[in-house]
């Protein structure tokens, strides 16, 4: 709504002025440009390998085409796409699920205080780790596997869970069991911030139940339903180490994954211009995934009344009744319990002898103590977790120094906006890009340059594949700083450095957030380090794989390596989770 | 508190340091040991490495499972310095094809000219690798209670073996435990059967440049006698579906642990497992491969893990093959079991002594493992996955249903050799 009245043009905005608070063109200088030079050599560490890529995919022996791409005809590489298709149906069915357990859980608050951290956890550990728990909830042997042992119980018979078929029921619940607690934090943040009159309004009007779902919550979330959304499917498009340790060797061929395809192709000296194709394809599927949310991302404008009285807190939302407060509690609890159990079982499993938990399942009362811990111990679980604490510290420690100037640059450097927008869109595409892309060409490299096995090297790579989301993250959360702050400082007589220093103060969960899910990634991850730094550094994820691959024999042994490895991610995610979820929704709240 | 502020930060700095020192920090050269091992072996394996005293330079074991063969691929520009190979016969191709692995010095290249190893190691007067270790694949592990229970012997013979697997399902017991998950236990099954049958083809395939398996017929025929045994019904504990997502320590679970089963075919590696779950210690037995056809010799498949030295080496990974080639170095593993050296049959328990002996036995029936010499024909896209699609098409059905399997399992495999 406008008006014009001589000469002057009005508007009436519903929201903060964000524009430039002094018309005119600003002056340039050229040395913000520099805080972007690090991130430029940083991520040469990814484009270069992916151009390498992307010219070895199209090469053949008679020049340039699509030749290379014949491979996408072989049957085990069809499969493989098939199955990665249906990994992003079940990122979608986790996505909608955490949705409906984030509003339950935001309509009965007395839920959250169960289920939190009962959801933080599983998001905390490797997906090695929980593919391992479910492994062994899931084992064939009805004195060994829990849910084995249930059935049998029940039944007199079982299935075999790990069996032809079933096997996907086991990998989808891993899956489930480490994202959902991610979908429900973002989402109920993304609920926490609708202002309460907007609620009180539409419950005033009368509209409730699913009018009010399609009214209210679901356009209001949309941008948050982009991010969890993009995160997710992407998880599940590059689904790899699940796959290794949850599916028996028989059945890996029926589970394969475009990644694994990949990495089989490479392994067994499979033409490098066809497994290069075979990684494009990958990229390819996580790239239009990646563009579809982000524009989606883009599309939201929602203009909220600024709230100028502040909410009186007698006036919060009105109490459920004390029938619904009783419910709320009940499910919590035994939602809480199910979330749980996994890691009760991890823990259970390795408090128990490495007989005693290869021969019988975690409720067995015999052979406790902690001796698997001391077999663990022996395969040099101890080195690998000092290798991985200092993989893991030089990456975040890198990253951090490099992606904030970068992001600010981006946010508030005075770029021209096409450069801006391309760079924005450069980061999307690079922050989906899945190690396939890279892998082959970057490790040649590293081999090359004698660095095969150093630790400094893998860490780089590790800020080099983190930098994109932490400079996304990081922009979206600089460029949410209120405008006066900035303005402020770029008129004042502070300078870049002072703006810089005021909007890092400001802006600290975004940080946080981007330090604590970097350190937990890479303190995580196994395909990274499976991939580019080949066989020669230990972090903790190969080892636990080395001790994984006789399975049920070893269950004592894997279940301690299990726990000392997530101690460290999960005491970090439940520590920091409420910033970490606050950073993560900064830049995309409505 | 300052003070106790101060002293965790003095701590905190002496723990960087200590952990930033170059060899942490993969800077200083390690000699890499890439190994197949996991679980109890690798934990023994360790040991062997504790056992050797101190060295001058570190030495990172690489756990590489199945995938081992990947430490030679193209793409891994640094590999391992030493490859503990399980797959001897894959050295020759190795050697020919690539041309990437070091010869041997000559003080330590004896044990790879022993009787066996050499067709495999030794190739124009020059030695590729020194055997590690040695493994009997054709050992059954049993439990004597059950076999008394019934009134059966250990078998001498194929067909008496398939009687005693029938008096024992008549008895309500299952006889077999099989470790479907694992694709070298079936081929290791097949192996025997068709060695015992027909030797020469097998060493025909053994060297062949280009295998073809499914042109002989006496494949067809062991395929057909394997079949006889994997279709009776009720001749694996869990059936087969349970046996398909088995490895072979749960196999030897089922058979000693939970007592489902009576016997398993296992190498004699499977000892420390077969001890460390058996309910009853007394209560372990094992027997060798029987003969196929009265008058032949039993089958022995042997298999083994041997150093070899990607190029190019060093000095320090040399030295780490001499120090492990040395008699006492391996007395650790020995110790716990699941260990056997070539030519050596003492030092070990009564049961892996008389798998020694049977391979040290002049004019024993002994090859090599079959399906590592076969290339890609004998690996996971080709014998493994036939064998489990055949294994899945006869499993419980009878002896009806095996010789269309054996054709489509032929014909499969034709397939995979193009």
């Amino acid at each position: 709504m406008g008006l014009q009245t001589n000469g002057l043009s009005l508007e009436v905005v519903g929201r903060e002025v964000s524009g430039r608070p002094v018309a005119g063109k600003p002056r340039r200088p050229a040395a913000p440009y520099l805080l972007g030079l690090p991130a430029l050599l940083l991520s040469c560490l990814l484009l270069i390998p992916i151009g390498v890529t992307v010219v070895a995919a199209f090469r053949t022996n008679g020049g340039f085409g699509f030749g290379n791409f014949a491979v996408m005809g072989d049957p085990g590489a069809l499969r493989a796409v098939g199955n990665s298709l249906l990994w992003v149906l079940v990122a979608f069915a986790v996505v909608a699920v955490g949705f409906f357990l984030a509003l339950l859980s935001y309509r009965l608050p007395a839920l959250t205080s169960f289920l939190q951290p009962a959801l933080v956890i599983p998001f905390a550990v490797s997906v090695l780790v929980s593919g391992a728990t479910f492994r062994l909830i899931f084992d064939p042997a009805p004195e060994h596997g829990t849910v084995t042992a249930v059935w049998t119980r029940l039944f007199g018979t079982s299935p075999v869970w790990l069996g032809p078929g079933l096997f996907w029921l086991v990998l989808v619940s891993a899956f489930g069991w480490t994202w959902l607690g991610y979908v429900v934090s973002l989402f109920r943040a993304g609920l926490d911030a609708i202002p309460d009159d907007i609620t009180r309004t539409i419950a005033a009007e009368g509209v409730t139940g699913w009018r009010r779902l399609f009214m209210l919550e679901i356009p209001l979330l949309r941008p948050i339903t982009g991010v969890v959304t993009l995160t997710v499917v992407i998880a599940a498009v590059r689904v790899f180490d699940l796959v290794l340790i949850v599916v028996p060797g028989s059945m890996q061929g029926s589970a394969d994954v475009l990644g694994l395809n990949w990495w089989r192709a490479t392994a067994s000296g499979e033409d490098p211009g066809r497994t290069a194709a075979l990684g494009l394809v990958l990229f390819a599927i996580v790239a239009a995934v990646g563009v579809i949310g982000f524009r989606g991302l883009r599309r939201r404008r929602w203009a909220f009344p600024v709230a100028v009285v502040p909410p009186d807190p007698t006036l919060g939302r009105a109490k459920p009744s004390k029938r619904v407060r009783r419910f709320g509690w009940t499910v919590g609890f035994a939602v809480s319990l199910v979330w749980i159990l996994p890691a009760l079982v991890l823990v259970a499993t390795a408090l128990h002898s490495p007989r005693e938990a290869g021969l019988h399942g975690w409720w067995s009362l015999s052979g406790l103590g902690f001796s698997s811990f001391s077999a663990a111990a022996n395969i040099g679980l101890f080195r690998a977790l000092l290798s991985t604490v200092l993989i893991a510290g030089a990456a975040t420690a890198v990253l951090l120094v490099i992606a904030v100037p970068t992001a600010y640059l981006v946010a508030w450097g005075g770029l021209p906006q096409w450069l801006g927008r391309v760079l924005m869109s450069v980061f999307v595409v690079l922050a989906v890009t899945p190690v396939q892309m890279y892998a082959a060409p970057l490790r040649d490299a590293i081999g090359s340059a004698g660095l095969a096995g150093s630790r400094i090297a893998l860490a780089l790579v590790h800020a080099a594949a983190g930098l994109p989301f932490a400079v996304l993250l990081l922009r979206s959360a600089f460029a949410s700083a209120p405008p006066a702050l900035v303005s402020e400082a770029l008129l004042g007589p502070a300078r870049q450095s002072a703006v810089l220093a005021t909007v890092q103060r400001t802006y600290r969960p975004a940080l946080i957030a981007v330090a604590v899910l970097e350190f937990a990634l890479v303190w995580n991850d196994f395909i990274v380090g499976f991939l580019i730094s080949g066989p020669g550094t230990t972090p903790l994820s190969l080892v636990l794989w080395g001790e994984a691959r006789q399975f049920s024999a070893s269950s004592g042994t894997v279940a301690a390596a299990a726990v000392v490895a997530s101690v460290v991610p999960v005491v970090l995610m439940l520590t920091f989770w409420q910033k970490v979820v606050r950073g993560l929704t900064a830049g995309s709240r409505p | 508190m300052p003070s106790s502020r101060r002293a965790f930060l003095g701590a905190a700095a002496t723990l960087m340091v200590a952990g930033c020192s170059s060899d942490v920090l993969g800077l200083r050269r390690s000699v890499r040991v890439a190994v197949s091992w996991s679980g109890q072996e690798l934990r023994a394996f360790h040991d062997v490495l504790n056992g050797l005293g101190r060295l001058d330079y570190p030495v990172e074991v690489v756990p590489l499972g199945d995938d081992i063969s990947t430490a030679f691929g193209a793409r891994s520009t640094r590999r391992p310095d030493i490859v503990m190979l399980p797959q001897p016969g894959l050295v020759p191709r190795e050697r020919e094809d690539r041309d990437d692995i070091q010869t041997i010095p000559d003080e330590l290249a004896a044990p790879g000219r022993a009787r066996l190893w050499n067709d495999l190691l030794v190739y124009d007067g020059k030695t590729y690798g020194v055997p590690f270790k040695t493994a009997h694949k054709s050992a059954i592990w049993y439990r004597p209670s059950v076999f008394r229970e019934v009134g059966v012997q250990p078998p001498q013979l194929w067909s008496e073996w398939l009687t005693i697997n029938k008096a024992l399902s008549d008895a309500g017991i299952r006889p077999l435990s099989l470790a479907a998950g694992d694709g070298w236990v079936l081929t290791d099954f097949l192996e025997n059967v068709l060695l015992g049958i027909a030797p020469a083809v097998y060493a025909g395939l053994a060297t062949a440049t280009e295998p073809r398996p499914s042109r002989e017929p006496e494949f067809a025929a062991a395929l057909r006698l394997l079949g006889s045994m994997w279709s009776a019904p009720g001749a694996f504990a869990g059936g087969v579906k349970r046996s398909l997502v088995q490895q072979f320590p749960d196999a030897i679970v089922e058979v000693f642990g939970h007592r489902r089963a009576a016997m398993v075919l296992a190498s004699d590696f499977a000892e420390p497992v077969v001890r460390s779950f058996a309910a009853d210690p007394d209560d372990i037995g094992v027997f060798t491969f029987p003969a196929l056809v009265p008058g032949a010799a039993a089958p022995v498949v042997v298999g083994g893990d041997v150093m070899v030295l990607p190029k190019p080496s060093s000095d320090n990974a040399v030295d780490l093959v001499r120090r492990l080639s040395t008699p006492a170095a391996v007395d650790p593993w020995i110790k716990q079991g699941g260990f056997l050296v070539d030519g050596r049959v003492t030092g070990y328990s009564p049961e892996l002594t008389r798998l020694a002996e049977q391979l040290t036995a002049p004019n024993g029936l002994l090859q090599f493992d079959l399906s590592d010499q076969l290339g890609p024909v004998g690996g996971i896209n080709g014998l493994w996955r036939v064998l489990t699609d055949f294994l899945i098409r006869i499993g419980d059905r009878g002896s009806a249903v095996v010789p269309e399997a054996v054709d489509t399992a032929v014909a499969e495999l034709r397939e995979v050799e193009g």
